[in-house]
C-alpha cells in the first residue's frame, strides 16, 4: 500500500514538475521578442486591396490578392512604432499565405520617411505553436502510454541531441567522414533506443547485436548495387538542401532511416523468442526456429509498409508542382521518387534481413543461457 | 540496370526466401499501395476536388488493402479498420487547424532552387495538401497499431471471457503500450534520415536556434513527427475502447440467446 502511495507521489511531482515547464515555455515563446535580433511585428490591420484572377502558362487557374496591412513592432530600436507592410500571396499558397490580425512576422524595414516605416515581410514567427504542439504531443504520450510513453519521449530527445552532437563534428572537421560519424551514431541510437525500450537483459542484447549486424548486411547490398549499376537510375539533381557531396548524404540518410525499421523487427524477433524460451526451457531449437519465421512473417508486410508511406508521401506536393506545370509523368516521378524509392525499397531490404538476423542470434542468446544454466 | 529495378527484384526474392506465399502477398500489397498514393495525387491534381476527401478515400482503400487483403475480412480487421478511420478522422482536424496557424503549406524558402522556374499559382490549396501528406505518412504506423491491438484483444478475451469491459480496455491499452515505443521509433528514424540533408545544411549555414525553429521547412518537418507521434498514441485509446465495446456486447448477445433457449 505504502508503496502505490509512494509510486503516485512520483508522479505527481513528475506531472507538475512538467506542467510548470509547459507553462514557464509558453509564456517565454509568447514574450521572447528581445531575443531576437530581426524584427518582430505584430499584425493589428489588414485590407485586401486588391483582387486578380490568373491563368498561367500552363492554363492553371488561380487568385492574386494584395493585401495591405499596419503592424506593430515588437522588439528592437523601433519597438511600439507601426510599420507599413505589404503582401501579394495567391490562393494556393504554395510560396505565400494571407496574414490576418494578430500574426507574428519577421520583418525588415525598408524605408522611414518621417513617422512613416514601411517595410516588408521576410518570415513567420511559429515558435509558439511549434511549442504547443509539442507539449501536446508530450501530454498525450504520457496520458497514453505512461512509462513507456516517457521512455518514447526520452529516447526521441537523446536521440537528437545525439544526432546533432554529430554533426557539429562533421561539419567542424571536414577531414570527418560522415559515413564513420553515422557509423557512431548508429551504434549508439541502436543502444539507446533499445535499451530504453526494453530494459538491461538478454533479449535487448540479442537485438541490440541482430541491429548491427543486419545494418552492415543491408548496408553492404545497397551499396553494392549502387556501385555495380553506378547510380543508374537515382537522381540526385532534386535533392534538396546541399551543401556536401551529394552520395554519403544519401547514404548515411538511408542508414539512419531503415534503422527504427530495422530495431523494431530485431526486438519483436527476440522480445517473442525469449517469450517462448521463458515459458517453456525445454523448447527445441527447430520448434523456435519455426515460431520465429512465423512472427517474422507477420510483421514483415506491416513494417515495410510503415516505410512506404512515410516516405513516398513526403513527394507528394512536389510532384503536384512538377505536374500541374505540365511536367511528362514520367520525368516528374524519376525526378521526385527516385531516391524516396530507393530509400523505402533499401529499408524494406533491411527489415526482411532482419528476420533471420534476429531469430539466428535470438537463438544463439537463448542457447548460451540454457548452456550456463 | 537500374538501381530501383534492382533494389525491387532483391526485396522480392529475399521475401519469398523468408516468408513464402505471405512474403509475396507483401510484396504485392506494397506495390498495390504505391499505386493508391500515385492514382491518389493524380486525383488531387483537379483544382475542384477537396484534397482532404481525397486523402479519406485513398485511407479507405490503403485499409481495405492492407488490412482484408493481407488479412482477411472477420470481425478483428473490421475493428482496425473503424479505429484507424476514426483515428485519421480527429488527426485530420487537428492538422489543418495547426497547419493554417503555423503557415507551414507549400515550399520553404530552402526549396527555391528546386520550385525556382516553375509557376506557383497552380490553383490548388496547399495547406489541404500537406495536411493529406501527413496523414498518409502516418496511416501505415496507425493500422499497424490497429491491428495488434484488436488481435491481442480477441487472444485475451478467448483465453478469459469472463472480463469486464474495463478490464478489457486496459488490457489494449498495455499492448498498445509495448508498441508505442517502437513504432514511434521506427518513424522518427524515417524522418531522420530523410532529413539528414536539411540538417547539415542548417548546420553549414549557421543557422541559429531561433532561425531554425521558426523557418517553414523545419517546423512542417517537426510538425510531421509530432503528429505522426499523435497518431500512434491517439490510436491506441481508441482502439481499445471499440475492441472493448465490441466484444462485451457479442457476449452479452451470445448470452441473451443462450437464456433464451433455456
Amino acid at each position: 500500500m505504502n508503496r502505490i502511495r509512494n509510486i503516485t507521489t512520483l508522479q505527481w511531482i513528475l506531472f507538475l514538475i512538467l506542467a510548470l515547464c509547459c507553462i514557464v515555455s509558453i509564456a517565454f515563446v509568447n514574450q521572447n521578442y528581445s531575443f531576437y535580433d530581426r524584427p518582430i511585428a505584430k499584425v493589428i490591420h489588414t485590407t485586401i486591396e486588391e483582387e486578380t484572377d490568373v491563368t498561367d502558362m500552363h492554363g492553371n487557374e488561380d487568385t492574386l490578392f494584395v493585401q495591405q496591412m499596419v503592424a506593430r513592432i515588437m522588439n528592437g530600436e523601433e519597438m511600439g512604432r507601426e510599420v507599413q507592410l505589404v503582401n501579394e500571396y495567391s490562393s494556393s499558397g504554395a510560396y505565400d499565405q494571407q496574414y490576418d490580425i494578430g500574426n507574428e512576422v519577421f520583418v525588415s524595414i525598408d524605408s522611414k520617411v518621417g513617422e512613416e516605416l514601411a517595410g516588408s515581410i521576410t518570415d513567420v514567427k511559429r515558435d509558439k505553436y511549434v511549442l504547443l504542439v509539442a507539449w501536446i504531443f508530450v501530454f498525450t504520450l504520457l496520458l497514453v502510454g505512461h512509462k513507456q510513453g516517457l521512455l518514447a519521449i526520452v529516447g526521441f530527445v537523446i536521440n537528437v541531441i545525439v544526432l546533432s552532437f554529430a554533426l557539429d563534428v562533421y561539419v567542424k572537421y571536414y577531414e570527418v567522414s560522415l559515413l564513420v560519424v553515422c557509423g557512431i551514431c548508429i551504434l549508439l541510437f541502436t543502444i539507446i533506443s533499445l535499451l530504453l525500450v526494453s530494459g538491461r537483459n538478454e533479449k535487448t542484447y540479442a537485438a541490440i547485436v541482430a541491429t548491427l549486424v543486419a545494418t552492415v548486411v543491408s548496408l553492404s547490398i545497397t551499396s553494392l548495387v549502387i556501385w555495380i549499376t553506378s547510380g543508374n537510375g537515382l537522381r540526385y539533381e532534386e535533392m534538396q538542401f546541399l551543401t556536401r557531396p551529394y552520395h554519403t548524404i544519401f547514404m548515411a540518410g538511408l542508414f539512419i532511416g531503415s534503422l527504427g525499421a530495422i530495431m523494431d523487427v530485431a526486438i519483436t524477433m527476440s522480445s517473442s523468442l525469449f517469450a517462448l524460451y521463458e515459458r517453456d526451457h525445454t523448447i527445441s531449437v527447430k520448434a523456435l526456429r519455426t515460431s520465429g519465421i512465423d512472427i517474422g512473417k507477420d510483421i514483415m508486410g506491416t513494417i515495410t509498409s510503415i516505410l512506404f508511406f512515410a516516405y513516398i508521401s513526403g513527394s507528394i506536393p512536389m510532384l503536384i508542382l512538377y505536374l500541374k506545370n505540365a511536367s511528362p509523368v514520367g520525368f516528374a516521378l524519376s525526378m521526385n521518387l527516385s531516391l524516396e524509392l530507393a530509400r523505402a525499397l533499401a529499408g524494406g531490404i533491411g527489415i526482411v534481413l532482419t528476420i533471420p538476423i534476429g531469430l539466428y542470434t535470438a537463438i544463439f542468446f537463448i542457447e548460451r543461457k540454457r548452456a550456463r544454466i | 540496370m537500374n538501381v530501383l529495378v534492382w533494389l525491387a527484384v532483391i526485396l522480392l526474392v529475399l521475401m519469398i526466401w523468408v516468408g513464402g506465399k505471405s512474403g509475396a502477398r507483401s510484396f504485392i500489397s506494397l506495390f498495390f499501395n504505391f499505386g493508391v498514393v500515385f492514382f491518389t495525387m493524380f486525383f488531387m491534381l483537379d483544382s475542384n476536388a477537396n484534397p482532404i476527401l481525397i486523402t479519406f478515400i485513398a485511407c479507405i482503400v490503403i485499409g481495405c488493402v492492407s488490412l482484408f487483403y493481407i488479412n482477411e475480412v472477420n470481425s478483428k480487421t473490421v475493428i482496425a479498420f473503424i479505429s484507424t478511420m476514426i483515428t485519421i478522422s480527429i488527426l485530420l482536424f487537428f492538422i489543418v487547424v495547426v497547419s493554417q496557424k503555423l503557415m507551414i503549406q507549400g515550399f520553404g524558402e530552402e526549396e527555391e532552387e528546386a520550385i525556382a522556374g516553375m509557376s506557383l499559382y497552380i490553383g490548388l490549396d496547399f495547406v489541404k495538401i500537406g495536411a493529406s501528406v501527413i496523414i498518409m505518412s502516418t496511416i501505415g504506423a496507425i493500422m499497424d497499431v490497429a491491428i495488434s491491438i484488436a488481435s491481442t484483444m480477441h487472444e485475451v478475451f478467448k483465453h478469459t471471457p469472463s472480463l469486464s469491459k474495463k478490464e478489457l480496455f486496459k488490457s489494449g491499452v498495455n499492448i498498445g503500450r509495448d508498441i508505442l515505443g517502437t513504432d514511434t521509433n521506427t518513424l522518427f528514424f524515417a524522418f531522420f534520415g530523410g532529413y539528414l540533408a536539411l540538417l547539415i545544411w542548417f548546420k553549414d549555414l549557421h543557422y541559429s536556434i531561433g532561425d531554425i525553429v521558426n523557418s517553414k521547412i523545419f517546423s512542417s518537418e517537426m510538425i510531421l513527427i509530432l503528429c505522426a507521434g499523435l497518431g500512434i498514441a491517439l490510436v491506441i485509446p481508441i482502439a481499445s475502447w471499440i475492441n472493448a465495446y465490441f466484444l462485451v456486447r457479442t457476449r452479452e448477445k451470445l448470452n441473451k440467446v443462450q437464456r433464451e433457449e433455456q
